[in-house]
Parts: structure tokens; sequence; C-alpha cells
């Protein structure tokens, strides 16, 4: 290889991150630095906004809107749980007992997704009507108080982000319960381990990999869902994202709405720090 | 199309372009804007940029907001063929804000923005008005808007003596119910805070129709609102959600649970209800309440510095000849500012046009009019007000 070619050859892995780099400009770090001058401006839709480096933004919206924070944080907690206890003993069993079958089931599983995420919800809609095809019935024979609902309850917002965000979860584990070697599991019992400690002491740490995966996957996007509260949530279950919306588009509060979005992300960036700390995560997964 | 994909969904999918605008991103490279302050302001001596017809007219509508027929408009036909005037007819309005945002810096900097009519709602109005945005129209040019406008759209609060706008088209805030639910008929706003109905009640994400509805409700003429009187409607409003009357804060997405009985009783638009009450044989009923309901009017007004507003003035006095108001009317469904309409309108071949003549929603009854009021005009001091008081409602 000549000297030049080599010369070349140092340069091409840079050209080939070029087109993800600019992307990455255009379509992240560009509508991130506008959002952040937005976060620091103050003005109306009749004066226009003028950057006036005003701070304020951020302890407003802290404060206006603390309690749909937390409570944003609250449920996307129960969801990454929920999803976390229904997909584990699934993904486990597709991994080790379905055989030849595994991937079959993996596309059952997914199939629902194949669906858009709105179409899914507002199904639920009309499956939960307080008088539809679930309730009305049960309503009629006269099993449930005419006043019961599940619609327009944390419940059912819950219950949607769930269902939502199972795949997020189902996946990450599923492909680290796949890889774990038999081997490993054939030798805790040749030291005479009997299944539940093999379980514990192997299958599971050997899967916390995916647990870690899954559990970011879902947590993170469910903080930030307003789908599910706003088609299936009451006035009660706002969540951080409808408000960040509703400053958007309702209140054309865009420096305040700005300045949340900020405060959202740097609370999960921390929270996603110390969590990757305690699960000791870069052994696990480097 | 129906009211709630104009003035909801498109809303929420195309969100308001404010303050991403190329003065933001300078001002957030160091460089200043300008000062942000009105220099446009129109004098009532501020002659129009021409006196002549100068054979082209830019027009700004909301989608499906003229008649059609096979892809062109009837009426846009009918103005060109008789006046030699070229319309350049464009469906750019999705919302009045994000709208305004797209124009708002030429006119603050007194340049002229592509269109010489613009279709907005009443508040919007009063705002640009009061901004110098827009200019006054010439009423000498406007002998059908004198001859045939109803008397409710004449002098109206939102723009006094009509001297920067004339309406296009109007609806009403009011009630609707689901009378198999209720057990028996809702006449009132009170009826929105009734106990009985926990759970089954929808209240308006809007801002202006919620608070508006409420301030009527407690006999309280909008026009004439306090801020007090906005901060009993704010505790009136809390109030209804903390006991858990309200079931949800809608935008356009209270018509299907309206319809499938998970909602008994609502706010509603007159013009999404209109489908459902031709005919006859539902339950679902649209009300104006007793205490009043509120008619909100789109007007056409023509943008400061316009280029072409003789070409403009023309198409307004244009349309509102009966029978080209009521061409409109048929297709678009609904309130025309043109009551002789009706008339016309009754004497159709088809069923369904006969059906929507005779429907109140879009021809209110005398009595229906006399219960009607305008959003309240908002300073902008105000507005800030009022939108944090609302919030603080629909964020629970």
């Amino acid at each position: 290889m000549s000297s030049s070619a080599r010369a070349r050859g140092r340069f091409v892995p840079y050209l080939l991150t070029l087109p993800g780099i600019g992307w990455l400009l255009l379509f992240f770090a560009i509508p991130m630095v506008t959002m952040f001058s937005v976060s620091l401006q103050e003005g109306s839709l009749e004066q226009g906004y003028r950057l006036t480096f005003h701070w304020a933004n951020y302890s407003q919206a802290f404060g206006d809107s603390s309690t749909q924070a937390f409570r944003s944080l609250f449920y996307a907690a129960i969801v990454t749980a929920v999803t976390f206890a229904i997909s584990y003993p699934m993904v486990y069993w597709i991994a080790f007992k379905a055989g030849r079958k595994k991937h079959l089931f993996l596309l059952l599983l997914l199939l629902p997704y194949f669906t858009p995420f709105l179409i899914r919800t507002l199904s639920w809609k009309f499956v939960l009507a307080d008088t539809g095809i679930f309730l009305g019935p049960l309503k009629d024979w006269g099993l449930l108080d005419e006043s019961f609902r599940l619609l327009a309850t944390p419940l059912s917002v819950i219950a949607g982000i769930t269902y939502n965000f199972l795949p997020f979860m189902a996946l990450p584990l599923f492909v680290a319960l796949d890889r774990l070697d038999p081997a490993m599991l054939e030798a805790a019992r040749d030291l005479y381990s009997d299944r539940f400690s093999a379980f514990l002491k192997v299958t599971f740490p050997l899967s916390l990999p995916g647990v870690f995966a899954g559990s970011l996957l879902t947590f993170i996007p469910a903080v930030g869902d307003f789908i599910d509260a706003e088609l299936l949530g009451n006035p009660s279950t706002t969540m951080i994202g409808n408000v960040i919306e509703r400053e958007f588009t309702d209140s054309f509060n865009y420096p305040e709405g700005a300045a949340l979005s900020f405060l959202l992300m740097a609370g999960i960036l921390v929270g996603v720090a110390l969590y990757a700390r305690w699960l000791g995560t870069e052994e696990l997964t480097g | 199309m129906t009211e709630i994909d104009r003035r909801e969904f498109i809303r929420k999918a195309g969100i308001g372009a404010g303050a991403f605008t190329a003065s933001a991103w300078l001002a957030a490279c160091g460089i200043g804007g300008n000062d942000g302050q009105p220099s446009g302001q129109a004098s009532s001596a501020d002659p129009l940029t021409t006196d002549q017809i100068n054979g082209t007219l830019n027009f700004a509508n909301w989608p499906a907001y003229i008649d059609k027929a096979k892809g062109k408009s009837p009426t846009v036909e009918q103005f060109q063929d008789q006046t030699d005037i070229r319309v350049n007819y464009k469906e750019v309005i999705n919302d009045n804000v994000s709208f305004f945002a797209t124009i708002r810096e030429p006119l603050s900097n007194g340049q002229s923005v592509p269109w010489d009519i613009i279709v907005v709602t009443d508040w919007l109005i009063a705002k640009m008005a009061n901004l110098g945005y827009l200019e006054r129209v010439d009423h000498s040019l406007l002998g059908n808007f004198s001859a045939n406008a109803g008397e409710i759209y004449k002098d109206p609060s939102y723009d006094p003596g009509n001297t920067h706008s004339i309406p296009w088209q109007s609806g009403i805030t009011g009630i609707a119910y689901n009378s198999e639910l209720t057990g028996r008929d809702i006449t009132t706003v009170e009826d929105l805070f009734d106990p009985a109905f926990k759970g089954k009640v929808g209240m308006f994400t809007e801002m202006r129709d919620t608070m508006n509805l409420v301030l009527l409700g407690m006999g309280v003429d909008p026009q004439d609102a306090t801020l007090e009187d906005a901060q009993a409607a704010q505790q009136k409003l809390l109030q209804q959600r903390e006991d858990g009357i309200v079931r949800q804060y809608y935008g356009n997405d209270y018509v299907q649970p309206i319809g499938n009985g998970d909602l008994a009783l609502t706010m509603a638009w007159s013009g999404d209800i209109l489908g459902k009450t031709l005919g006859g044989n539902s339950p679902i009923k649209f009300v104006v309440p007793d205490e009043g309901g509120i008619l909100w009017v789109d007007n056409m007004a023509i943008p400061q510095n316009a280029e072409n507003p003789i070409d403009a003035h023309e198409f307004m006095n244009f349309v509102y000849q009966p029978e080209i108001a009521a061409q409109m009317t048929a297709w678009i469904n609904y309130i025309s500012p043109v009551p002789a309409a009706q008339d016309i309108l009754k004497d159709a071949k088809d069923n369904y046009t006969r059906q929507v003549a005779n429907s109140p929603l879009v021809f209110p009854t005398p009595d229906i009019e006399s219960r009607l009021h305008h959003y309240r005009n908002l300073t902008e001091e105000e507005e800030t007000e009022w939108i944090e008081l609302f919030d603080e409602v629909v964020q629970g």
C-alpha cells in the first residue's frame, strides 16, 4: 500500500461517519440549540420573542408543573415494573422453551405493534367505553354499577402506556436471554445448584444488560408520553408531556415549554446516570 | 371537512412557529432583532396603497372553507368571470395563531405581506386592528354588506363599526347532550356543573370558549368581565374538576365520546353536531344555553399595505349577494352572515340542502341570536392572566 493510500485510509472512518454527523447536526444539534435559546426568551406572540437570558423561565416552569412531573415519573416507574413483570416470564419461555417456533412467537408478540400507536390507543377508547362491548354487557347483567368506568382513570392511562411500550422491554430481554449459553446452566446443575438458585445466580445476572436496556427504553419515553394521558385519562392524570404540548399548542408560551423540556431531559439524564452506576453496566454491557 | 379538523386537529399537528422565526434564531446567535414595537400603526388618514382595481387578488383562507365543485370554487370562478380579477386563492390558514406568526414580522416592520384578504377569527381581528396591522375597509365599496348582512354581524364588539373587517362565516359554542343519558332537556350552562352527571361532562381545552361560556353561566357578560370575575370562573371550574364532574378537557375529540355514550353532555361547536342533528331522530341535541352561547366569527380583513385593496373590496362585496352566500353555505354548512341565503336554500332540489336550510345551527332563529355573545376582547396583559388561570384548571 502506498503512503498516499494509507493517508487516505486514515480519513475513511471520518468519511463513513459524515452522513450520520450531518444528520445529527441538522436534526439534533441545531434544534437543541434553537430550543435552548427559546427557553431563555421572553415575549409574546404579538410582540415576538426575544432572547433575554430569562432564566426565570426554568423556575417558573418547575413551579408550575412539578405535580405533573412527579406524576409522570411515578406512572413511568409503575409502567416499567409492570412491563418487566409481564415480559420476563414470557420471553424466558420463548427463549428457552419455544424451540424452533421461537421466531413465530416473537412475531406474534410484535404483531399488534404493526398498527400505529395512535390507532391502538384509540381502539382502547372504543373497547373500554362506558357502555362499550366490554363494560356494556357487564352493566346490563348487573355485575357492575352503572357509574363504573375504566376509561378516564389513572388505571387506564397506566395500562395504556404499559401496553404501548411492552415490546421496548420484551425485545432487549429476549436478546439477553437468547444469547445465554445453555452450557452455563448445565455447569450450574453439575455444581449441585437447584433450578431456582441457577436462575438467581446465573440466568438473571446474565440477563441484567437486557433488563437495563429494556427499562431505559421503556422508562424514558413513558415519562414523556402524552397520547395515553390525553386519550385515556381524566383531568387528574395530566402528565408532563401534556403540559409541554399545551405550552406549545394552546398557551403559546414557547419559552416555558422549552424550559420544561430541558428540565425533563436533565432529570432523566441524572436518573439514568445514577441507575447505570447502581447496576454497574459498564462491565455488563461492555 | 368539519370545524374540528380546521380548528383543532391541524392546529395540534402543526405547532405554531412563532418562536422559531429567523429573528429568534438571529437573537440566539447574539444578533439583535427589531425592538418588537409595532411600527405599522394605521391612522384614519392612512390611505390604501391604491384606489384602482389591479386585476389580481391574493386570498388566504382555511381549508374547506369555500364551495367546491370539480376542484374549483364556483364562487371564485363566477367572480373572475364577472370582474376580470384573477384570484389567487390559497388554503394556507390552519389556525389563527400560527398563521399570524407567519405575517407578524413584516407587518410589525410596516412591510406588506403577500395577501390582500385574510380570514381570521374575531379576537385576532381585534388584536391586529389594535396593533395597526389591518387596513380600514371602505364601506362605500361594500353596498351588499350594508344591504344584506344580518344585524348581529354589524358593529360587533370586536370591531366596532366593522372598520377593519366584515364576516366570512361563523359558528356557535354551546352545549351538546345525549338526551337518553341525561334523561332531561339540558338548558343551562349550570347543567355542566350538575353532580348528577359526575364523570360524564366534557369541557374544552380552548381557553376562550370555556372561560367565556362559564362567565355567561355566572350571569356575567364577558365584555364586562373583570379579573375578579375570571378568577371566580376559574374557581368554579376547579371545583367542577375536583368534584370529578369533568371527564376530560377536549379539543376536537369530544365528538366520539358524546356519540358513544361516554359523555352525557359537553361543550360543543355547532358545526360538529350539525350532522348528528339533521333528520331529527338522534338523541344527540345541541342547545344554546339560556344564559347565552358564544358566536365566534371568522372575518375577512385586508392586511396593512396590501397591494390590491380595491380588488379585495370587490370580492368582499361580491360574496354578500344572497345567491352567492347561499351557494357557499350549501357547501360549507356554517352560519352565513347573509340571512337571505336561507330562503334560497329552502327551495333547493336536494333534501340535504333543504335540511341544512331549516337547521337552527346554520340559520339561528331570532330567539337564539338574541342569546349569542362574542368572545371577550382581551388585552395582552389580560390574555396572559386568563391563560394562567385557565392552565391551572386543565393541568390537574
